[in-house]
This record gives structure tokens, sequence and C-alpha cells, in this order.
């Protein structure tokens, strides 16, 4: 049975991996096209500042499932001091998760656009971890020799060196020079964390590829197909890269949640994706005691659904695409062995 | 064994220097200006700026300066920090030794480290013993159930989450800040405006108190894979002929995982326990960011993105000496491994744990 027909009966059999695949859909689904569906809903964008959805007086945006005056000024009385409702007829609107910050935003909207800037940012890191990761293990893996023991070693010490130290090192510099690059489609800032955290991730995968590229090249089919004259690049191309697609496959699967996390991590520590841009990493890092923002908590001007729902999409992201991984890993039957 | 050790130390030394090469020539080639440590760049006079180029040490090529680094690296000198640096009252420039403050901040990360350890093992071997006694029970699904929740979750969103609520919500404990275990920093030439001397917080119960949430954090990132393994052993080791023999001779409870369970678990942790030193230096720098602790990473943070620019001498120096000790608790933790365990060749990483270990 080919490894497609296995999986695809596993995907029947195993409940845990057809919710999470499912899961998995619908949130990369939710968060491409989620933005414009709801803002076209709701009838406003996550741009738009409303004044009604803060506090008039220390600003503290309002708690979830509030509904808002729909206006982007602000109406005061004689005084110019005490705000007042607007003029009669000024329809209400849904704030489903609250307001931003002091600026009265939609949170839900910045959650769902902060989700596709992190997105982007995990599964492109990911696709060019593998790229790199699968290029080097399995040169490495098939040709062995020096280069490939001296890989090796470096590989051991980069995975052994605590990763953050090195990223936010490098990463405050090469950004600097990367953030303007958007490709046409990608945020500002996007490009250079893709560049950043695939340039330092592709060990794990290139690691696991080079220990099963190993393997299989001791194997009968390969040894025959050197046997009949066959070319290096044409027993990779052929014969190898098919049985190291499923590894390549789950790993790329459970990269993403990593990256995700990553992505969070190296914009709190003030390196990553930069404001106005939404991500889950600067919306959990820009309300309130944190080294973008470095104001204690204050129950009067910050709610603590600000810190809890970043929190809550990047877990649930994470689970999903864990869980995603690991079913994939038992369907495919392929051992991890790092 | 001999041979062994001097390949390691060969690998280390090399892997070192190439380290603290990129790190040096991605620095030290950046157009930014450091003579704004000594002098005031809007109003210096060119001559003065070029007196700030030569104190320090900028005058020459990248590589002789980066030669010169290491010449005095060899002895032991990590150099001054930029933005420590100071024109004394006696005309020459002062600063801080980056050795000295990349000592002090190891203390700080140190403690997060150590205390977080232990609270990690209070909590991991207890849950993972009542998880491994009954498998398939109420209590046994919980732990898995938690130790899947706790894989996915940010060890930031812990910090934040933990300081928000115990900290600042409802006021359990310091959310911020360290205190030194030895006791109050002196602060003699100092006042506040009434004439009072300020007292710095300090002693065992401040320095306690302040890092319990920093320790809880620590220990909660790890708790998850730490349970899972140590679950896997303890349910091989509880099927084994000898615990069911101790069972049969009438051993209580507690002697059969006490005397002949738990041994077992104790080689495997504490070689995973000496190999995620560089994951905990990693998620030590989420913590000291979230809670204010002025550890290894927070002065990492500073040099970066301090005010008049990067310092390079103290990126150097944190990059060097963390890296040192994240190879020599390697290379401990391959040797407890060949004590404990002499049929063990080289220890690796599984899997999943490599992966998430990226995360750090």
């Amino acid at each position: 049975m080919s490894a497609g027909a296995r999986a695809r009966r596993t995907l029947r059999g195993d409940k845990v991996l057809f919710a999470s695949a499912l899961a998995a859909l619908l949130l990369v689904a939710s968060v491409a096209i989620g933005p414009p569906i709801l803002s076209a809903a709701l009838g406003h964008t996550s741009d738009e500042p409303f004044p009604y959805a803060t506090d008039p007086i220390f600003r503290k945006p309002v708690d979830p499932l509030t509904k808002v005056y729909d206006t982007t000024r602000e109406y005061s009385d004689e005084s110019g001091y005490q705000r007042v409702a607007p003029p009669k007829g000024t329809q209400k609107t849904w704030f489903f998760a609250g307001a931003d910050s002091s600026l009265g935003r939609d949170e839900l909207l910045r959650l769902l656009e902060g989700g596709r800037t992190s997105l982007e940012v995990a599964v492109g890191g990911t696709l060019l971890a593998m790229v790199i990761g699968l290029l080097i293990g399995m040169v490495g893996g098939f040709l062995g020799g020096l280069v490939d023991a001296a890989f090796a070693r470096f590989t051991e010490f980069v995975m052994a060196f605590p990763l953050m130290l090195l990223v936010i090192a490098i990463g405050t510099q090469t950004n600097n020079h990367l953030d303007a690059i958007t490709l046409g489609f990608l945020p500002p800032g996007v490009f250079a964390l893709i560049v950043l955290i695939g340039g330092f991730t592709w060990f794990y995968p290139a690691r696991v590829i080079r220990t099963q590229v190993a393997e299989l090249r001791n194997r009968e089919f390969v040894e025959a197909a050197v046997m009949i004259g066959a070319k290096d690049s044409r027993i990779l191309r052929t014969h190898v890269l098919p049985h190291v697609l499923p590894t390549a496959l789950v790993y790329l699967t459970l990269l993403v949640p990593v990256n995700v996390l990553l992505e969070a991590g190296i914009t709190f520590l003030g390196v990553g994706i930069h404001l106005p841009t939404p991500s889950w990493g600067n919306l959990l890092s820009t309300t309130w005691g944190t080294v973008l923002s470095p104001t204690a908590f204050d129950a009067r001007r910050a709610t603590v659904w600000l810190t809890l729902l970043p929190s809550l999409m990047i877990f649930i992201t994470v689970f999903t695409f864990n869980q995603l991984g690991e079913g994939l890993r038992e369907a495919f039957d392929t051992e991890g062995r790092g | 064994m001999a041979r062994f050790v001097t390949f390691r130390v060969i690998t280390a030394v090399c892997l070192l220097t190439l380290l603290s090469l990129i790190t040096f020539v991605v620095y030290a080639t950046i157009p930014v200006e450091p003579a704004g440590f000594l002098v005031d760049l809007q109003h210096a006079k060119p001559s003065q700026i070029a007196a700030a180029h030569d104190a320090l040490g900028l005058n020459h090529s990248v590589w002789y300066r980066y030669g010169d680094y290491l010449r005095r690296l060899a002895h032991g000198d990590f150099g001054t920090a930029w933005s420590s640096l100071g024109i004394g009252y006696d005309g020459q420039i002062h600063g801080a030794a980056v050795g000295h403050m990349v000592y002090e901040a190891a203390g700080v990360t140190g403690s997060i480290i150590l205390g977080g350890a232990v609270l990690l093992v209070v909590i991991a071997v207890p849950l993972a013993l009542v998880s491994a006694r009954a498998p398939r029970s109420v209590l046994d699904r919980t732990v898995v159930a938690i130790s899947l929740v706790g894989i996915s979750t940010h060890p930031l969103v812990i910090g934040v989450v933990l300081r928000l609520m115990f900290g600042e919500r409802w006021r359990w404990l310091p959310p911020t800040g360290y205190c030194n275990l030895t006791g109050p920093p002196a602060l003699p030439d100092f006042r506040l405006a009434n004439g009072a001397i300020p007292q710095g917080c300090g002693g065992l119960k401040e320095w306690t108190t302040h890092l319990i949430l920093p320790w809880l954090t620590f220990a909660l990132f790890f708790v998850a894979l730490y349970m899972r393994m140590l679950r896997a052993r303890l349910l091989e080791t509880l099927h084994t002929h000898y615990v069911r023999t101790a069972r049969a001779k009438g051993a209580g409870e507690f002697r059969v995982l006490g005397r002949h369970a738990l041994p077992n678990v104790v080689a495997p942790m504490s070689i995973m326990l000496a190999m995620d030193a560089g994951t905990a230096i990693g998620i030590s720098i989420y913590i000291e960011s979230v809670y204010f602790l002025p550890g290894v990473g927070h002065l990492l943070l500073n040099a970066l993105n301090g005010e008049r620019g990067y310092d390079l001498p103290l990126i150097l120096g944190v990059m060097f000496i963390s890296a040192t000790a994240i190879i020599a608790l390697n290379a401990l933790a391959d040797v407890i491994a060949r004590v404990i365990d002499p049929r063990i060749t080289s220890i690796s990483r599984s899997g999943a744990g490599g992966v998430r270990s990226g995360l750090a």
C-alpha cells in the first residue's frame, strides 16, 4: 500500500488526526479570509479607532462582547471636557473581543490579522528551513565524509546553544536591512523574520533527514541504482527523495508551531514585527509591563483580556499543529529520530 | 577517554572562535558611530571624535581588532562595556569590566535556573509517579492532558499570565524585580530627598518571594516534557519482573516505588537536566524580560538596544561566556551519561523534544 493510501486510511480511522487537520484548516482559513469578511459584516476595519470603545477618563478598552457607538468622532459637552453620547441615530457595532488599546480598535479583527502575520512568518520560516534542511541533509547523508562530519558537530553545537541569544544578537542587525522587503504581499518585517527563523531552524529537519538518508544509502535499491550507473543527482531525486518526503512533511507540520512560538518570543523581545503591523507576538507584548510598553499593569487602564486573548490564540494554534504533526508522524509511521 | 576529552576540547575551541568571529564581524561592520559612547556627536569636533575612536581602539581594520580581541581574551580580559564608559575626575576613561558585569548577571540567571530546576523535579516526579501507578485512570488522564497543554504553551505566555494574575491583579507576590540573596546592597553615597538612606531589598526571604513566580514559570515550561519522559520510564519499570517480585514478597507500595522504581529514572533525568542547560538559558531570557530580572539575557537585550547604539564588547562577552558555559555543561552531561551507563556512546535529543528546544 502506498504512503498516500495508508495516510488516507489513517485519516479516516484516526479521529484526533482528522479533527486536528480540520482545525488547522479552519484556523488558516479564518486568518486568511476572515478579516475582510468580518469587517464587511461588522462594518468597520481593524485600523479604525473608535473613541466610544474606551473609557472616557482612563482610556481603558472595553471588555469582550460589547456594543459600542459606530463613530470615529468623539462628542463632548459645551465645556469640552465631558464626553457625551453621540447624536441620536448613531448605530452601534459589535466588538466581540473588546477593544485593543486606548485607541479603541477592534481586537477581534486585530487578532485575526495578527494571526495572518504570525502564520505567514511561521509557515514561511518553516518552508525555508525545510528547503535548506532537505538539501543539506540529503547531500550530507548521501555523500558522508569530512563535510558531513563537520556539519554534524556544528549542528550538535547549535542545537545545544540557546538559539534565542543568537537570534536576537544577529536579528537586531539583519532586520534593519531586510525590514523593508515585502515581495509585494507581505507586511513589512515579515520577510526579515522568515529569513531569520528559517536560517536558525533548519538544523532539526536536516539532522533527521541526514540520518535517514545515511541509512537509505546502504539499501539494495540505491546500490542497484549506483551499479547501473545512475548519477548522484538522479539517485537523490528519484530514489531517495520519495523516502524522506513523509519525514519532511511531519517536520514541516511540527516546525510551524515552534515558529509561531518563536515569532511571539522574538517580537516580545523587541526584535521581530513592529507596530503598526499586528502579530500575535506584538498584540501580546504591547499591552502592559513588557519591553515594548514598560508600564505596570493598572486595572483602571488595562484589561486582562488583551493578555489572555493573544495567549489563547497562540495556544490553540500551537496545540492544533502539534497534534496534527504527531498524528501525521503516526500515520506515516516515520521514526522521528533526532 | 583522553582522546574523547581532547576531541571535545578542540571542537569547543573551534566553535567558540567561529561564534565570536561571526558576532564580531556582523557588529563591527555596521555603520554606527560608537564614538557616541564617549563624546556628544552633535557638538564634538572631528579631533575629539578621532580621540574617542583612538580610546575605543577603532582605528584599525576589523581583522586587526578581532585579533586584538582574541589576544586579550586569551588573557581573560573581556574588555570594558562601551555603555558604561565615562570620563572620571582624573581625566581618564573609566568603565565597568564586561567579565564582572556578566558574572553578576550570571548569579541572577543561575538563581532562576537552579531554583526552577529544583521546583521542576519537585513537581514532575510525584505527578509522574501517581500517573504511572494507575495508567488510564482519571488522574493519569488528567496528568497526560496537562502535559499536552503544557507542551503547547509559550513560556512567555506562562510568565505573562502568572505575573498578570498573581503579581499585578491579586498582588500575592511581587510581580517584578530582583533582590540579592546575600543582603541589601550598600548605597553609601546616595540619599533620598528627606535625607534617609534608601533601603535596597535583599536577604533570603525577599530573594525567595521575588523569585517564586520566575521559578514557577521555568518549571511549568519544562514540566510537560519531563513528566512525559518520566511517566514512560516508570511505566516500563513497573512492568519488570523485579518490581513484580518485590510486590509478591509483600513490599509496601512506598518501598516498591521508592526503592525499585525511582532509581531507574534518576539517570535519564539527570542527563536530561544537564542537556537542557542551553534551553534553560534561552528560556531565562523570556523570564528575565517578563519579570525585569537583571540576568544575562537582560544584559544582552540592553547591550543591543542601548540608546547610543550597540555595545560590542558586552555582546561578545555575553555570547562567549554563555556559549562556554553551555559547552561545558553538555560535556558534563556526556560524562554523567557515560558514568551512569557505560553502554551509552553519545547522547542525542529525541525528535519532538529536539524541535521544541529550538524555541530557546
